[in-house]
């Protein structure tokens, strides 16, 4: 308990933690922070000496307002998503993957190797890209997942190390190894043979759009209601407990962190089949990133973070949009914190209450009798 | 204010060279309690220049909770600490060593990565603001020459046995100055030959006029190595006195205190069955160090077999080595038996072994998770609890609501964090949920201590009708009251080997004082017949 008193006999104002949540609290108090974030932002802005209401309504009219706002939102979302989905998975035994961004990476490299070097019929094509795509993501977090099961290395300093070498790896393959010496883009390879289809009748948005919003019901059930969610879970609370209980805790950590790996594979293979077409050294917006932040901030609740996921693809649509009306990405960026900021301290909020109290504040020192 | 403190025996030896009557430090009807329940009640102690003062008393009696008031990192609640004749009232640690006082705590409070001349120099006021390793270094050799204690300076603490360790904490209080030095269990965790060298820097430093305060639970190192002991017993002073003429015998009933009421309920003959055989079990501790040390037990069928012995003498090592948690070097474990030596916890499970195990929480429990979860936690593999991939979640909230109502569980939901339950709700499903799994071997470790009287009568009637159900029951506690009143054999630990074994007819509250302490004596009587 933290106290804020005045000396003497004053009335007190003390934050208290609380006992229990309300989850409903929980939501309240991180919406009122994410507002905060906002207006903080805004009035920043406003200072600068720009019209912070009518970029405001600006940026929302071009998600909005157009149905292609909509769909580029959604393109971002699907990389998020899946990323936020991955995280959480590892977040449910207390394993922080970092390493979704390389992940994300080299899913899309493998992908994109089958994708332009086999030549087969769109649907079995599409099968092995997503297939190599699982395969790269979970070979990636393969050596940080045995080091920490079996060796206790830490997880966040691996996976976030790999990242790095991701980056350069597919940097390499797109500028030179696998470079499209056809076209005019200096940085990409050339196009996979087959695309993701639209969804429905949208103009641009695929169908890898909907991979998360089922992945995300369907490991919302596994950790409620399978042996293995379970078992993950109570590792997750008490490796001790879950020793004790029998549960052989080096095989789950391995498993927990593959699975992790294949879904952030998985997404690169969905972005590069869905939206880019092809392998690009800069094909992840920093989307492992975000990912990573909507899980954490979610709690690892897999529908906090489709809510989550799909808040920040538009806070990025936004600011793309914004970027096109010439404000300065820094500013773009510093409103992305700043929101992040806000729902994160909304959430640390929640656990803590105010309260006045009126007892009369003695010393110890002054209880005691004088020797 | 109490005007002087009885004690029994002689004054000061050398007024000459002390203030005075030679006392340095007098503690004067010291109280403090934690969370209201009462740890020191009323007690005095006096300190005198040049004298090994040994603090002696099981655990709980109050030994550490007055070191750490004399060095300053509790406030008592009433009295005075007089040093020097002038009243104190220390705010920190370095207030206290200001005054002369230091303490060695029991689990050293080192910095791991730092050299041993960087954690000499840590958080002193002397240590000069810039200056090189080498002169840092040389700073610590000096010190050390002064000291007469010798450790590399330039060596990382991680590099250092325990026992060099423990002489760079002993250096890091005397070089601030301190005349009082405070040793809270400074054998515990070391070999016999680091013990040896440690007496011989504690003689030393009295030599030279220092004040030792040597705390222990050891008879017979108390008898060897102090001038004066005082016997704390439930927070109080038993008595001070000389060690010149101390017997074991006389120090064990002191520090135990006399036997008191013992029940016999529902006491019926053991049968001979053996569910549980421990065979010349050796295992080694987490930090490496031999803890069980050919230990050969034996649980029979409807019997109580109580584990006396002070904490950390190789009684959790042993607790873990019968669930499957620790693997040993040499021996055999058998259940009803089947040999299971060195089977996985889950294999134990399935044997019939259910375990209350010492550190609940760390291990007994997943805290953060809710009752629900918690209660099937051993369970679960069951087949009418789940199917191959899912759980039968209504099985198991009937499960859990069963074993919360026949177990006295007081929880709002089974959907509360285990963490929201009291200690002793705690304690009640964990006992509940292994006795469901113990139908041949019941292990209790400490399973009543820190409980509120209630709890502690629910824990000890499940263990009782676990007994008259016929499993073997082995009760591991530092609390003799609890052993005498609840086995019907009694064993003794003391240094990772058992000492002896009785029939509670036989168990002789004095002896088995003794042996918890370490003292064997020639009239030992003959093991009981197993």
């Amino acid at each position: 308990m933290i106290s804020v008193r005045a000396p003497g006999r004053s009335p007190a104002i003390r934050v208290e933690r609380r006992l229990q949540v309300a989850s409903r609290r929980a939501a309240a108090s991180r919406i009122i922070g994410l507002l905060a974030g906002l207006l903080v932002a805004g009035i920043a802005i406003q200072i600068s000496g720009r019209p912070t209401l009518s970029l405001a309504r600006e940026a929302l009219d071009a998600t909005f307002g157009r149905r292609i706002g909509l769909e580029e939102t959604g393109i971002i979302a699907t990389p998020i998503l899946l990323d936020a989905i991955a995280v959480a998975i590892g977040l449910r035994m207390r394993i922080w993957n970092i390493g979704v961004e390389g992940q994300f990476y080299m899913g899309a490299w493998a992908a994109t190797g089958i994708g332009i070097h086999l030549h087969a019929p769109a649907p079995v094509l599409l099968t092995l890209m997503a297939l190599a795509g699982v395969a790269g993501g979970a070979l990636w977090i393969l050596i940080p997942a045995i080091a920490r099961a079996y060796w206790n290395v830490n997880e966040i300093i691996t996976t976030l190390l790999l990242n790095f070498v991701a980056l350069q790896w597919v940097a390499w393959f797109s500028i030179d190894v696998w470079r499209d010496t056809k076209a005019a883009v200096v940085q990409a390879t050339p196009p996979v043979a087959a695309r993701l289809p639209l969804l429905g009748n949208s103009l641009i948005l695929h169908v890898g759009f909907l991979i998360p919003l089922l992945l995300a019901p369907v490991f919302w059930w596994v950790f409620r209601s399978s042996r293995w969610g379970y078992e993950v879970d109570m590792i997750g609370g008490n490796p001790r407990a879950a020793e004790f209980a029998g549960i052989n805790v080096p095989r789950r950590i391995i498993s927990v962190m593959l699975l992790s790996g294949a879904i952030g594979g998985l997404s690169g293979m969905i972005h590069v089949t869905g939206a880019t077409g092809r392998l690009q050294a800069t094909i992840s917006n920093s989307y492992g990133l975000s990912g990573f932040i909507v899980a954490a901030l979610a709690g690892a609740s897999f529908f906090g973070l489709l809510a989550g996921g799909l808040f920040i693809a538009l806070l990025l649509h936004s600011g793309i949009v914004l970027q096109g009306q010439g404000l300065s990405v820094y500013i773009v960026l510093a409103v992305y914190g700043l929101v992040l900021v806000g729902i994160a301290v909304g959430t640390q909020a929640a656990r803590y209450r105010l309260r006045v109290s009126r007892e009369s504040v003695v010393s110890p020192a002054a209880e005691r009798a004088p020797p | 204010m109490p005007a002087a403190i009885p004690t029994e025996g002689e004054p000061a030896r050398d007024p000459a060279d002390a203030p005075s009557d030679g006392v340095v430090v007098r503690a004067l009807g010291i109280s403090k309690s934690f969370d209201g329940a009462p740890a020191l009640d009323g007690v005095d102690l006096e300190l005198r220049k040049g004298e090994v003062h040994a603090l002696l008393g099981e655990n709980g009696a109050g030994k550490t909770t007055l070191s750490n008031i004399l060095a300053g990192i509790y406030r008592a609640d009433a009295g005075a600490v007089v040093v020097d004749g002038e009243e104190r009232h220390f705010r920190s640690p370095a207030h206290a060593i200001e005054s002369g006082i230091g303490m060695v705590h029991q689990h050293f409070r080192l910095v791991e990565t730092a050299t041993v001349a960087e954690n000499l120099h840590l958080g002193w006021q002397d240590t000069p603001r810039w200056i090189s390793r080498k002169k840092l270094a040389d700073r610590t050799r000096r010190q050390m020459g002064q000291m007469g204690l010798r450790v590399d300076p330039n060596a990382f603490i991680w590099q250092l046995s325990v026992g060099e360790q423990q002489r760079v904490e002993i250096l890091r209080v005397l070089s601030r100055g301190a005349r009082v030095l405070i040793l809270d269990e400074p054998t515990a965790v070391l070999t016999e030959q680091e013990a040896r060298d440690l007496f011989g820097v504690i003689r030393a430093l009295v030599a030279e006029g220092r004040t030792v305060v040597f705390i222990s639970h050891k008879l017979n190192e108390v008898l060897e190595v102090s001038d004066r002991i005082t016997v704390l017993r439930d927070g109080h002073r038993v008595v001070t006195r000389e060690t010149a003429g101390a017997t074991p015998r006389e120090l064990a009933r002191l520090m135990t205190g006399e036997a008191r009421e013992v029940s016999v309920e529902g006491h019926r003959e053991p049968g001979r069955q053996p569910l549980l055989e421990v065979v010349d079990v050796t295992a080694r501790g987490s930090r490496g160090l031999v803890s069980v040390r050919g230990v050969t037990l034996t649980v029979h069928a409807g019997e109580i077999l109580g584990l006396a012995g002070v904490s950390g003498n190789g009684q959790t090592e042993l607790a873990e080595v019968v669930t499957g948690m620790r693997r040993i070097d040499a021996g055999r474990v058998r259940v009803d038996g089947v040999d299971l030596t060195n089977a996985s916890p889950r294999r134990f499970a399935d044997a019939g072994v259910g375990a209350i195990p010492e550190d609940r929480i760390g291990v007994g429990l997943v805290p953060s998770a809710p009752v629900r979860s918690n209660a099937v936690l051993r369970h679960y593999r069951r087949s009418e609890l789940s199917g191959g991939l899912a759980l039968r979640r209504v099985a198991i909230s009937e499960f859990a609501t069963r074993l919360v109502a026949s177990a006295r569980v007081q929880t709002r939901s089974i959907d509360s964090p285990v963490s929201y339950l009291s200690g002793g709700n705690q304690q009640r499903l964990l006992v509940g949920r292994e006795g469901m799994l113990a139908g041949r071997v019941f292990v209790a470790s400490h399973p009543t201590r820190g409980l509120d009287v209630n709890a502690t009568a629910d824990v000890r009637a499940s263990l009782l009708a676990k007994r008259d159900a016929g499993s073997g029951v082995l009760l591991i506690s530092d609390d003799l009251d609890e052993v005498l009143q609840l086995s019907d054999r009694v064993a003794v630990m003391y240094e990772g080997s058992v000492l002896g074994e009785f029939d509670r007819s036989a168990a002789d509250r004095e002896r088995i004082g003794l042996l918890m302490g370490g003292h064997l004596e020639a009239d030992q009587p003959e093991p009981a017949p197993s």
